[in-house]
């Protein structure tokens, strides 16, 4: 870009709006130069800075949290893609949006990244909901669940990719699987792929709130560079920055410091780390001997105890306990009481008079700050620890459990570490089928599965007190959530036909996917009728019509207002200069007046944005949701059929989609 | 069922009547839009709808300062207050320029030529084209208040009529203070909009005239954004002319003129030949000081249209500042074989018959004119002219009077006031030329020629200092002219050798 004054290395836009996400990079491939997209809470501005001309200018109702550019799987031309609430949209350079879809909650980030391996890029979109979902365009590829809001996701190279957390977490996937993962009690601000020890691979930059920068290496995560700002990082991106051909790291701090690193050369062979790193590596092997020759003391002492083996009193204290010691864990609904609300018990016990001392579990999503520690004061030791537990979420959990065992007067205790798999549904009690209390809402199917298949899945995601069996054709099995008491039935025809019977729709949809992928379904037609959530839904869109037209009436009133508040204002600055200071005053009051009409009104439209946002968002679930109860193609037609019928404002012809899965009967 | 079919046709013949009475109202009063428009103050001074605050030279209106297409220098063409030169044609936003301060834009108008409305609302719409100030002694045909928008949206046929109507006609209220006129002008905007959407969503967005209604009054209530939106919508389901004109205004308030020719570009794609398209690219290029890819266009026009009288006028007055009198005169006489008789056109003709050396005709021109001229900015004009005529065939005293009678008819004559400073240096009336300049150079800051002479004149009475400043403001409104560089160089040796 040819700077417009010499004197000034900033030329300002002005968008007048507050901006929530920019990018830039080239949209047209005809055009050949970068243009620049402003993301606002309602519009999209693609904008060619050369030539101060507008590419396009889209309303865009869910808003823009977040805007990735680049090129999406088989769509040939280069798509500007935003994330809002929970909708996510592509628009090429003229602005037609060839890609829409939507996802479970407000979008947080945006990567693309050839997440399958097959040359062409995925997107991934991280949310609110702390899920990473990746997208092969239209389709749902996986869905990884965090523990947090992710915040930023970078892509580093083929199928790997960084990502970073509200809560200071940052890590690297390679597909699905975790690399690595630290956590910080700073935010990471912002995260970036580059390789600065040019060793070919790129590494994870994470600048952090507390004005840190580090590079850390990909595969394990090691501190290879870092360095310290004065204040919060603002930004990390790369770029040729001085024009001399060689990309530079720059890292830009919210004081308005910026700081730029070129990749380190040859001669360093990937070490760039100076002295110090060589410092920390002597601490790091002396810890280790020291805790090899703690280790090794242990080992004397009891092999000392052993000769011993008459002073049997002493044993205890020395941590001594009987070989063939076992820990034991059992998952169990506990229904709750006056006390105690309805949790899941994960009861660890020993098999024989040991106690035990401590217990220690480590599983995500479920504590707050992921590990739990049960520490029983001396009086209440027993062998046997009951932790109660409350997954806010339908997600199976692996708990991470150490124990510490022992005698009640030991001073050294053995560690038993085991990990346990939390079904699916855990948080469902089974209950006796009750015919006056079975919702009314259902999801209906048809598979080609063996129904023991279907009990196979049952006894895996739920928390059966004992294994289900198949005996004949009409197979039923109800259960009751611990979180509300909803009522959750399935029900198994002869014929292959499930019906599932339950009124929350999220339920549903987690069933039919968790089942899909259990018996490896890939596509899965369902019928489905949820009479409450469908008429609330249809309360929504009427709010949402209601909504656009009273935004139009709105904005049209702000307009007024403000031209009258113009021409007040130049009437007063013309008395003034005239020195009628009479009119003046009264233009003055006048002004006064009228702002605060206008203050007033903006308020009532901020709550009438707010609210139209929130029942947009409603919306966007909703059609997640009906597509949640489809697997497969008949997914993506349910929600591109969902898409058209609001588009068209055809309420009806939206509900049967949802029911039936077509437009068509 | 007899009495309700007869009531039925009632019924419907009022309706015709009250229809075609309607339009017949508009119709009276009605006037394009399109190219009436202007920028109030308010919106200049306090709006920021441009995106680049600086943009690159070439992609912007705001700073006309910059030609690319190496137009004439102000030295050979004189330039308006915006810095623009001056073109051939008078439109509304061809006059006033762009002040940088509230203060400047409130004084302007007060010169009597650029008068700029306060908001575009209370402007030339409330003057032109509206039923103003014109009292109905049986009171308002149709009281909007009392109107039920809704049912007339119903009906497509009688909602068009109202709306114009609405739009053009109650476009200004009767019976109220100046003051209060904007506030109903809003709300008559208000309800034609209401009105227009309501028609729109009964015709299921499905009519591209409603949206074309809808962004005409987004634009006005300045809501540029959602104006675009509406005219590219309607331009979508149909090509019109007209969507396309106001599309391009829409970028023009936007200052993104590169985006209106493109606009403009491919309108032509669909409409060859167009000449209001083609027309409105010339316009840009010439409001962007593109001259030569100005003059291009207008040819282009001329090409489609041989009696366009805006190309012809631009293309002669194009000519004449780039030292081509004669062919100048062509296209004037061109103009005058077509019927355009005023004091301008002849104006123009003494011009060039004067530079063309046919001295027979220039004074017969001049005298034309002068009968022609309407009123004393007219005259003052001519007699401004006639002063210019004098200078140069060497009769100061000719040229003295000329200039006083210039201002006598029009005491804001900035030019004037230089050009008779210039005379009285000559007689060595130093303090009077002096005070001439300054009056010049209050009245018209953006003309360099005040600053210069200034700057020579306290040069040789030795007040360095104040030449220096005069010297710097010349450099400023014009910062090519050479005679200003070599003084300020000048300057700045005497304060080296001080």
């Amino acid at each position: 870009m040819v700077q417009s004054n010499q004197d000034s290395d900033i030329s300002l836009l002005n968008i007048n709006q507050g901006i929530t996400c920019l990018a830039s990079g080239v949209l047209n491939p005809q055009l050949g130069y970068d243009c620049l997209l402003v993301g606002t809470q309602t519009n999209l501005l693609a904008y060619d800075v050369y030539n101060n001309s507008d590419l396009f200018y889209r309303e865009v109702s869910d808003g823009a949290n977040a805007i990735v550019l680049g090129k999406l799987g088989d769509i040939s031309s280069p798509l500007a893609i935003i994330g809002g609430n929970c909708a996510l949209q592509g628009f090429d350079y003229e602005g037609n949006d060839l890609f829409w879809t939507v996802t479970g909650d407000n979008v947080r980030s945006l990567a693309l990244c050839d997440f399958d391996g097959d040359g062409k890029t995925e997107l991934l979109v991280g949310s609110e909901d702390f899920d990473i979902r990746v997208f092969k365009e239209d389709e749902i590829l996986a869905e990884m669940s965090e523990t947090e809001t992710i915040t930023a996701l970078s892509p580093m190279y083929g199928s790997r990719f960084g990502y970073a957390l509200a809560n200071g977490t940052v890590g690297v996937y390679d597909k699905t699987a975790r690399y690595w993962r630290i956590k910080s009690k700073n935010h990471a601000m912002s995260i970036h792929a580059f390789d600065l020890n040019s060793d070919g691979v790129c590494e994870l930059i994470t600048g952090w709130s507390n004005g840190k920068v580090d590079a850390r290496s990909d595969r394990t995560g090691e501190v290879i560079f870092k360095d310290n700002f004065a204040s919060s990082i603002a930004g990390v991106v790369e770029g040729d920055y001085r024009m001399d051909g060689s990309t530079q790291l720059i890292c830009c701090s919210v004081d308005g410091e910026v700081r730029g690193y070129l990749p380190g050369g040859e001669e360093l062979k990937g070490n760039l780390m100076d002295t110090s790193a060589e410092q920390d590596l002597i601490r790091e092997l002396s810890q280790k001997k020291q805790n090899l020759l703690l280790e090794l003391r242990n080992y004397e002492e009891n092999a000392k105890a052993e000769l011993n083996a008459q002073l049997k009193e002493a044993d205890g204290q020395r941590g001594v306990i009987p070989a063939n010691t076992q820990l034991q864990t059992a998952l169990s609904v506990n229904l709750g009481s006056d006390s105690q609300s309805a949790h899941v018990e994960l009861c660890i016990s020993t098999t024989n008079d040991t106690i035990i001392r401590a217990v220690l579990i480590f599983a995500e999503g479920i504590f707050e700050g992921e590990s739990h520690v049960v520490h029983p004061s001396l009086q209440n030791l027993s062998g046997c620890v009951r932790v109660p537990l409350t997954p806010p979420k339908d997600v199976p959990v692996d708990l991470h459990i150490k124990a510490f065992v022992g005698y009640r007067n030991s001073t050294q205790f053995h560690v038993f570490e085991l990990t346990r798999q939390l079904p699916r549904f855990s948080m469902y009690a089974l209950s006796s089928p009750d015919s006056a209390t079975e919702p009314l809402s259902f999801v209906n199917c048809t598979t080609n599965e063996r129904p023991q298949r279907i009990i196979m899945w049952l006894n895996q995601s739920f928390l059966l007190p004992e294994d289900a069996e198949f005996q004949s054709a009409p197979f039923q099995v109800c259960f009751t959530s611990l979180r509300n008491a909803g009522q959750l039935c399935i029900k198994i025809k002869p014929g292959g036909e499930i019906s599932i019977n339950t009124d929350d729709i999220d339920l549903a949809g987690d069933i039919i996917q968790s089942m899909a992928s259990f018996l490896a379904i890939e596509d899965l037609q369902v019928e489905a009728d949820f009479p409450a959530y469908f008429e609330e839904l249809r309360k929504v869109l009427v709010k949402v019509d209601e909504h656009h037209a009273v935004n139009q009436r709105l904005t049209a009133d702000m307009a007024e207002h403000s031209n009258l508040i113009r021409s007040v204002l130049v009437q007063a600055e013309d008395a003034r200069l005239l020195g009628d200071m009479k009119h003046m005053k009264t233009r003055y009051i006048e002004l006064y007046d009228l702002n605060r009409d206008l203050i007033n009104q903006y308020k009532i439209r901020c709550n009438n944005h707010t609210e139209l946002l929130n029942n947009l968002k409603a919306v966007n679930q909703a059609i997640q949701r009906a597509g949640r109860l489809r697997v497969g193609k008949p997914k993506t037609q349910v929600i591109s059929a969902c898409r058209d019928a609001i588009r068209s404002n055809n309420f009806n012809v939206l509900f049967r989609i949802m029911r039936v899965g077509t437009a068509s009967s | 069922t007899a009495l309700t079919l007869l009531i039925f046709y009632f019924f419907i013949l009022i309706q015709a009547a009250w229809s075609l009475k309607t339009r017949a109202l508009t119709e009276m009063v009605y006037v394009d839009e399109i190219d009436m428009d202007e920028e109030g103050i308010a919106e200049m001074v306090l709006d920021e709808n441009a995106i680049a605050q600086v943009a690159r030279p070439g992609t912007s209106l705001k700073l006309p300062g910059t030609s690319q297409g190496g137009g004439p220098s102000p030295a050979v063409r004189p330039v308006t207050q915006s810095g623009r030169p001056i073109t051939g044609f008078v439109r509304p936003s061809t006059q006033s320029g762009r002040p940088s301060t509230m203060e400047q834009a409130i004084k302007t108008p007060r010169t009597a030529l650029t008068a700029r409305p306060i908001t575009s609302a209370s402007g030339r719409y409330v003057r032109l084209g509206t039923a103003s100030m014109l009292t109905n002694p049986d009171g308002p045909f149709i009281n909007l208040s009392r109107l039920n928008l809704a049912k007339y949206a119903q009906k497509p046929k009688l909602a068009k009529a109202l709306f114009e109507y609405i739009f053009h006609h109650e476009n200004d209220v009767k019976n109220v203070s100046n003051s209060c006129v904007p506030f109903s002008v809003f709300v008559k905007y208000h309800s034609a909009l209401d009105l227009a959407a309501l028609a729109t969503e009964h015709a299921q967005f499905k009519d591209w005239w409603w949206k074309v209604q809808i962004g005409k009054c987004y634009y006005r209530l300045g809501l540029y954004r959602e104006a675009e939106k509406q005219f590219k919508s309607a331009l979508k389901q149909q090509d019109m002319v007209d969507t396309i004109l106001y599309l391009a205004k829409v970028y023009l308030r936007l200052d993104q003129p590169v985006t209106a020719l493109n606009v403009f570009k491919q309108g032509l794609d669909r409409f060859p030949g167009e000449v209001t398209l083609i027309c409105g690219i010339a316009r840009i290029y010439e409001e962007m000081n593109n001259i030569s890819s100005a003059a291009e266009y207008y040819k282009e026009v001329l090409k489609q249209d041989n009696t366009h009288v805006e190309a012809i006028a631009c293309i002669g007055s194009n000519h004449f500042y780039s030292d081509q009198p004669e062919i100048a005169l062509r296209f004037y006489r061109r103009l005058l074989q077509m019927g355009v008789y005023n004091c301008q056109l002849f104006n123009n003709l003494g011009l060039c018959c004067f530079y063309a050396q046919q001295y027979d005709m220039t004074l017969s021109s001049f005298e034309r004119a002068l009968f022609l001229a309407e009123n004393q900015e007219e005259t003052a004009d001519v007699w401004y002219n006639l002063g210019h005529v004098a200078v140069g065939i060497g009769d100061l005293n000719l040229a003295y009077q000329c200039f006083r009678l210039t201002l006598v008819n029009n005491n804001d004559y900035a030019e004037a006031y230089n050009n008779l400073a210039v005379l009285e240096m000559r007689k060595g009336h130093v303090e009077q030329a002096r005070a001439l300049l300054q009056t010049a150079s209050s009245l018209a800051p953006h003309m360099y020629e005040p600053h210069f002479n200034f700057a020579i004149l306290s040069e040789k009475v030795g007040d360095l200092q104040r030449s220096y400043t005069a010297a710097q403001k010349s450099e400023e409104a014009f910062p090519g002219h050479v005679d200003t560089q070599q003084l300020i160089k000048q300057l700045k040796q005497h304060f080296a050798m001080l």
